[in-house]
């Protein structure tokens, strides 16, 4: 690891103006950041811790009913937010996943975001959610959809001057429920194999009006898997409809072969947490067994 | 009370801190941070040192230009293998009953010539801080000339293979070969006749399994810290399961006399055999002589998995059983390639002959390879080659009682050896509690129980395992303070709470609370010869060594007492720290005021060896209880029991913690664990996230059912009891798998693809 | 890019320290204190042998750099027992065998306080969860368990 300057911004305007110079990353908890600057992969000349400021560490919520979680917020301040395990629980499960307990206390929402790992456990849920990233940068602001965010693995379509400034999580209609499950080998400490985050919305009549569904580790990035969510509109749930939204899904997604598994495997494991993600949260909408 | 047991007992005849469950001696320091391994040393003036090692699996050293990592501002010193004495192939050191191969050793330390797999160290950097110590490794040229490499067993015996050493003639074949070959050795065992056996079989069974590389996992990376000194002397503060063997190999390799090293063993953060051999100790003497500082040299995670440490060998075997329609085996026959990475290993005989050991057969043919691949020399690891041979074997014993409409463990009451019936290698099997460990089992809830259906199917598995460990030599001696209290120096290390055992044996010996006993492992210069920590020997023979030792501190206490009092020693007895005469109101002197009366006249210090002991063979088996996610192929591990005949318990608590450890790392194996090498020979999984050791989360509570069957002829009985609980665990599983799905699992580890891949073919056919 | 001056609480002692900004909290701690009870065994965050407790939340060490500390308060195994004795967790570890080689020992405790400050009656569940971060390789995790149930069943901790 070479030198670096270590600068601790107070204001979001500071950050950006420390932001805006080569080889500058942002630190939030580090528990991807070190291990790469460790690795060498990463070269830093600056790095700006963002846990000083305000804005970035609060989760408020917002006059429309969402939320705003600022991007350094730990992943265990969001599990154990009341707010959070209420409104957004795959969410709130999602980032628990993340590492161990002593990375969670650390890992930001933010970094696991901007990291742009296709493995990501808490973007599948944001991407269900239809959560907007929020940035800004010497230009001003923008938001994007997460999903837009990434260009591949490890890359975002910030700008050298641009940070993550917060998440923000849209209200959600009645009779909404989301679902975020991976699989891994080991139950904790581990990547994600294959991850499936499934959100429906349904109408009075129990049928899907919405779904979003995004699945991690089966591309170069986090993706949504739109031909399973077709499959699924203006459809009753059911336990057929289920397995034919995962094996769309299977085909949304494009897999590699890693240590971690092989494209196939992976393949087939979108397609089971597909079904059982949507059946699981048919069942917090709907009493009873699935046709 | 068996004859073993009251042998060396108090005058009662009973046994008083032997059998407790007392914590361990040194528990204190491990939890308040106190306890010290060597990267926690620091001497004025250290130095940091690092290893350059090989990018490629295989090639040639043309060059290694250090002058600009030598010009660099902070560094201290570089050294290759120019530094080194050029170790004649066959180069060894005595160790145990066989040797230690320094040639080998100097070739994990330090690359000559050649490498050998991607990974091996081929130089290394002294300089004031680790970021200097970074900077000069990629200052270093090494100019390779790249080899065509080989990864797996099937492409080193290849008629084409690239032949990593030339020297290497395949040993043991019927008709030598004088060509070089990448097979160092062939072993067999052979009686009867195999082929009418297996014809004249009313069942044949085969099972072939592939077993993956794995790694002892310790979670204390190799360390060391060096001092050469102006007097010529190095002294070595280790981490190690053998300083004696760590000394003998260091001195061989720097080519300097032992009187010129000491070692000193700290704590070592676990080894599991891993530690026995050195792996950059001598690197980091040589740094020191050359800079003249104090040299620490810690490795990363990363090194330790990516070459830098001997995980251990993968193996291919296939077993096929044949048995009459009495239910009795009349077959046995097995072949088995070990892959010893990119040195020759040790010959497979010890597989083969706990593969069979269990079981008696009129016909019986094994056959083991063992087999040089560009990886890194393998190592060690507990049990060393038992898990993966019972894979295969109880794999194998399981699918014939199912052919028979057996219920498995009656299959296995009906064959199994007993005492003096012939073992493969021609020897007598020991005396063992098998039968009453298949007694235990047949009563115990985890087997009588019904499995109660889940949600996903569920099965319950059973294996047995055989290990035969050895004994070697150790030694210690005691004195005898001021005060009567017995101070023992132990040429052991600790790797297993053996020191605390140690003192419980002496306290029992000197009939003395353990409090009132001083136990401490000495280092390579304060005390005798003791062979390394490993193949489940130091209880035993260094429990033997404290009887010895105290045995001849008492007599001699007892000569100064009976002079003291005026009695022959003959009329003394000793009982509870005082000496005392046989008659009603006698006199009595207690040991406090002998020695307050005669240490000036000289202290008693009396020595214990322990050689050739008889092998304290081990037997266990195992049942557990699990579920298949048959959509992911995720195992869950429902419920475990692990049943030994432990001999002894010298103390329960510890006796548990080795087997509930043993069992988890054997889970490990089984399931999530797995060397995984990408096509350049390089592994993919070189951390502790990819290389996935199980978490608290990831296995059961682990229930332990201990039983007592004395060893002949050894002090309390005493057997080993740290390696046995590794070997039947992956078959264990394999089984209960294949009762839940009815699958075979012939990979290992049995990792979720893989059960999925086994349970959709077994579908499909 | 010149060395700075780091000033934070370790065990109650005021620190003040000259850091590399490349120092990590683990580094810190080892190297600059000569606090070697907190263990390197990955420097990645994957085997919790570095936990320590930062502000009331535990982490990895060797995830933080020390220039990140500023003002913290940090407990370190080193700062559990107190001249009165050990913290209940060690000795419910001492007691049960719930430590061998040592190794990890200091993380799993650090850990284990972590979870009593946050739940004091955990179950065997929770008990897993916490300590799932702290990767043991010889204890099998029987004997940890079954110590720190045993806190557990002694109620409070301190």
């Amino acid at each position: 690891m070479d030198l670096f300057n270590f600068q601790t911004p107070r204001s979001i305007p500071e950050l950006i103006a420390a932001k805006n110079s080569a080889n500058a990353w942002l630190l939030a908890g580090g528990t991807d950041l070190i291990p790469q600057l460790k690795e060498d992969r990463r070269k830093a000349e600056t790095i700006i811790d963002v846990k000083k400021i305000a804005a970035m560490t609060n989760i408020s919520a917002e006059q429309d009913g969402g939320l705003n979680i600022g991007a350094a917020v730990t992943a265990t301040t969001i599990a154990q937010s009341e707010i959070v395990c209420a409104s957004y629980p795959a969410l709130a499960y999602s980032v628990a996943l993340i590492g161990s307990r002593q990375v969670q206390n650390r890992a930001s929402l933010g970094g696991n975001v901007c990291n742009a790992a296709p493995s990501a456990d808490a973007v599948p849920a944001l991407m269900s959610y239809g959560a907007l990233a929020n940035i800004e940068g010497t230009k001003g602001k923008r938001s994007l959809m997460v999903e837009e965010i990434f260009t591949g693995p490890g890359r975002t379509v910030l700008e050298q001057d641009e940070v993550l400034a917060s998440i923000t999580l849209p209200a959600l209609p009645e009779n909404t429920a989301a679902v975020y499950q991976r699989f891994t080998p080991r139950r904790e400490m581990d990547i994600a194999v294959a991850g499936v985050s499934s959100r429906i919305t349904l109408d009075a009549n129990s049928k899907i009006v919405d779904a979003k569904i995004a699945l991690a580790s089966v591309g170069p990035t986090p993706l949504r898997a739109k031909a399973a969510e077709m499959t699924l509109i203006g459809e009753v749930p059911s336990l057929k409809l289920f397995e034919a939204a995962g094996a769309a899904a299977a085909s949304d997604a494009s897999p590699i072969d890693d240590t971690r598994g092989s494209a196939d495997y992976r393949r087939h494991l979108v397609s089971v947490l597909c079904r059982r993600t949507l059946a699981s949260a048919t069942k917090e909408l709907i009493q009873g067994d699935l046709p | 009370m068996p004859e073993e047991f009251i042998q060396h007992a108090n005058p009662k005849g009973s046994l008083e801190t032997i059998g407790k469950r007392l914590p361990r001696i040194d528990a204190g320091k491990r939890v308040t941070g106190e306890a010290i391994y060597p990267a926690d040393m620091h001497l004025p003036g250290m130095a940091i040192a690092k290893l350059k090692r090989s990018p490629h699996a295989h090639a040639k050293i043309l060059s290694i230009d250090t002058t600009k990592a030598l010009a660099l501002d902070g560094v201290l010193a570089v050294v290759t293998a120019e530094d080194f004495p050029d170790l004649e192939p066959g180069t060894s050191v005595p160790m145990g009953q066989g040797s230690c191969d320094v040639w080998m050793v100097g070739q994990i330390n330090m690359a000559r010539h050649k490498v050998l797999w991607v990974g091996q160290p081929v130089a290394a950097v002294a300089a004031v801080d680790k970021h200097i110590a970074e900077q000069a490794l990629e200052l270093i040229e090494v100019h390779y000339e790249v080899l065509d490499a080989v990864f797996t067993m099937e492409d080193a015996q290849a008629e084409t293979a690239p032949i990593l050493h030339d020297s290497i003639r395949t040993s043991g074949l019927d008709a030598p070969i004088n060509k070089p070959s990448n097979i160092c050795s062939r072993t067999i065992f052979e009686r009867g006749d195999c082929d009418t056996g297996v014809t004249s079989s009313h069942a044949v069974t085969e099972v072939s399994v592939s077993i993956d590389t794995a790694h002892q996992g310790y979670i204390e990376p190799q360390a060391v810290v060096a001092k050469y000194d102006r007097e010529g002397l190095t002294t070595m503060w280790v981490s190690t399961q053998g300083h004696f063997t760590a000394e003998l190999v260091t001195a061989k390799i720097l080519g300097i006399p032992q009187s010129k090293i000491r070692v000193i063993p700290l704590e070592i953060g676990g080894g599991f055999g891993g530690k026995v051999f050195v792996h950059g100790e001598p690197v980091a003497a040589k740094l020191s002589e050359k800079s003249s500082k104090p040299i620490k040299l810690v490795f990363s995670r990363e090194e330790v998995l990516q070459g830098g440490s001997g995980p251990t060998a993968a193996m291919q075997a296939k077993v096929t059983v044949g048995a009459n329609s009495d239910g009795r085996i009349n077959t046995l026959i097995a072949k088995v390639h070990v892959d010893a990475g990119g040195l020759p290993n040790m010959s497979p005989a010890i597989i083969l002959q706990v593969l069979a050991a269990l079981y008696q057969t009129p016909n019986l043919f094994l056959e083991g390879y063992d087999v040089v691949t560009n990886k890194p020399r393998t190592e060690a690891y507990r049990a060393p080659g038992g898990i993966q041979a019972a894979f295969a074997m109880e794999q194998a014993i399981d699918q014939m009682s199912e052919k028979l409409d057996m219920d498995p463990l009656n299959f296995r009451k009906k064959n199994f050896a007993v005492t003096g019936s012939i073992m493969p290698a021609g020897t007598p099997f020991p005396c063992i509690g098998v039968q009453e460990i298949a007694e235990a089992i047949a009563k115990h809830p985890c087997w009588t129980t019904p499995l109660e259906p889940g949600e996903m199917p569920r099965g319950r598995g059973l294996a047995f395992g055989y290990w035969r460990g050895t004994s070697m030599t150790s030694a210690c001696h005691v004195t005898i303070s001021g005060d009567g209290r017995p101070m023992f120096t132990l040429g052991s290390v600790d790797i297993s709470g053996s020191s605390t055992a140690m003192a419980q044996v002496a306290a029992e010996q000197f009939q003395m609370p353990l409090q009132d006993v001083y136990v401490a492992t000495g280092d390579s210069k304060s005390v005798g010869y003791t062979d390394i920590a490993a193949a489940s020997r130091v209880t035993r023979t260094m429990a033997s060594a404290v009887v010895d030792a105290s045995q001849k501190a008492l007599d001699e206490l007892k000569i100064r007492a009976a002079t003291l009092i005026q009695r022959m020693p003959s009329e003394l007895t000793y009982d509870h720290g005082s000496f005392r005469t046989a008659d009603v109101g006698g006199p009595s002197i207690s040991s406090a005021e002998v020695m307050q009366s005669t240490l000036t006249q000289g202290a008693i210090v009396c020595h214990g060896i322990s050689t050739d002991l008889p092998f304290g063979v081990e037997v266990g088996a195992h049942v557990c209880d699990v579920e298949v996610d048959e959509d992911t192929g995720q195992i869950t591990v429902l419920r475990y029991t692990a049943f030994q005949d432990v001999g002894l318990a010298i103390n329960p608590a510890a006796v548990e913690g080795q087997i509930e450890g043993s069992v988890v790392q054997g889970l490990g194996w089984a399931i999530t664990e797995g060397f995984d090498y990408g096509d350049d020979g390089r592994l993919r999984n070189a951390s502790l996230l990819d290389y996935r050791i199980p978490t608290a989360l990831d296995v059961p509570s682990i229930e332990t059912v201990l039983l007592q069957k004395p060893v002949p002829g050894v002090p309390y009985g005493l057997r080993g009891v740290g390696e046995v609980p590794i070997v039947p665990v992956a078959a264990c599983v394999a089984n209960a798998v294949y009762r839940a799905t009815g699958a075979r699992m012939t990979q290992m580890p049995m990792t979720p693809e893989r059960v999925l891949t086994a349970i959709q073919a077994n579908k499909t056919n | 890019m010149s060395k700075e001056i780091l000033a934070c609480t370790v065990n109650g002692d005021k620190q003040s320290s000259l850091i590399d900004p490349r120092d990590t909290l683990l580094e810190f701690l080892r190297d600059r204190l000569g606090l070697t009870g907190t263990k390197e065994g990955c420097s990645n965050g994957n085997c919790g042998s570095c936990t320590v407790i930062v502000d009331g939340q535990t982490l990895c060490s060797c995830l933080m750099f020390a220039a990140e500390a500023q003002e913290c308060e940090i407990t370190t195994v080193e700062g559990l027992a107190t001249v009165e004795g050990f913290h209940e967790v060690q000795d419910a570890l001492v007691r049960h065998g719930g430590t061998q080689c040592g190794f990890c020992t200091p993380g799993v405790l650090m850990s284990a306080v972590g979870l009593f400050n946050e739940n004091p009656n955990p179950n065997e569940d929770e008990i897993r969860l916490a300590i799932a971060g702290n990767i043991c390789r010889c204890t099998g995790y029987e004997k940890i368990v079954k110590a720190l149930q045993d806190v557990t069943a002694n109620g409070e901790v301190a």
